[in-house]
């Protein structure tokens, strides 16, 4: 199928409208829920992410969504920041106790684990991050 | 859509979704926390990483004073979160 794209304030109040838009992607291409559940939770942790990080950015996020087969592929586009991989985050200590355990870094890390793949790319040209991650349905 | 109730017996009840953007108004009430509880999932059909590190905080907080919080009522999607997060140990899961 084609894929959906919108454009949305780079603010965390914007998650709400960002989650109306999954929605109506997620009902028209009859998602399970478990799916639907980790779809909504990837994007908001990234594009969350997107706004508190990335400073400098410009106004508004682009978001992408796909379905191709038994798959789902998702692109969070954001211009004008600086660069920072994901893949290069904390990873937080999960199996620590209370004592041990830091706030931080469990947002992307739920996403890197509901995932099949998460891809990172930086353009310095126009300071654009790219985000694309893939997860296969779960039912 | 997110509410948040606490019930004469301390009970916080969490109803619809907990994300980044609700989650100042569930802080409100957890703030005021200060001894043991339970917090009621039934109603609560999304969270992400800003809930739990609410949550977590919490927890934390009432551990420290010899206390802590009893979830109940988590959907199988909820707690497959809570799994991840390593948080099925930090908690008292019922």
């Amino acid at each position: 199928m084609t894929a959906v794209s919108a454009e949305f304030r780079r603010e965390i109040e914007a998650i709400d409208e960002v989650f109306a838009f999954l929605e109506t992607f997620v009902d028209g291409q009859e998602i399970d829920e478990k799916t639907a559940f980790c779809i909504n939770l990837v994007v908001e942790e990234l594009f969350t992410n997107m706004v508190r990080h990335n400073e400098g950015g410009g106004d508004q996020i682009t978001v992408t969504i796909e379905r191709r087969n038994d798959r789902v592929h998702i692109e969070l586009v954001d211009v004008d920041v600086e660069p920072f991989d994901p893949e290069t985050a904390d990873v937080p200590a999960v199996n620590a106790g209370i004592e041990e355990r830091r706030p931080g870094g469990l947002g992307l890390y739920l996403v890197r684990k509901m995932v099949d793949d998460l891809n990172y790319d930086y353009a310095a040209e126009d300071r654009r991050m790219r985000i694309r991650v893939t997860k296969t349905l779960e039912n | 859509m997110f509410e948040i109730k606490r019930d004469e017996n301390g009970t916080i009840s969490l109803h619809g979704r907990l994300d980044a953007s609700q989650v100042d108004s569930a802080r409100a009430v957890f703030n005021r926390v200060t001894e043991s509880c339970e917090v009621d999932f039934a109603d609560l059909s999304y969270i992400s990483s800003a809930g739990l590190g609410l949550l977590f905080s919490t927890q934390k907080k009432l551990v420290d004073g010899g206390g802590g919080l009893t979830l109940v009522n988590l959907s199988p999607h909820i707690r497959e979160i809570f799994q991840i997060a390593g948080f099925d140990n930090i908690f008292e899961i019922a």
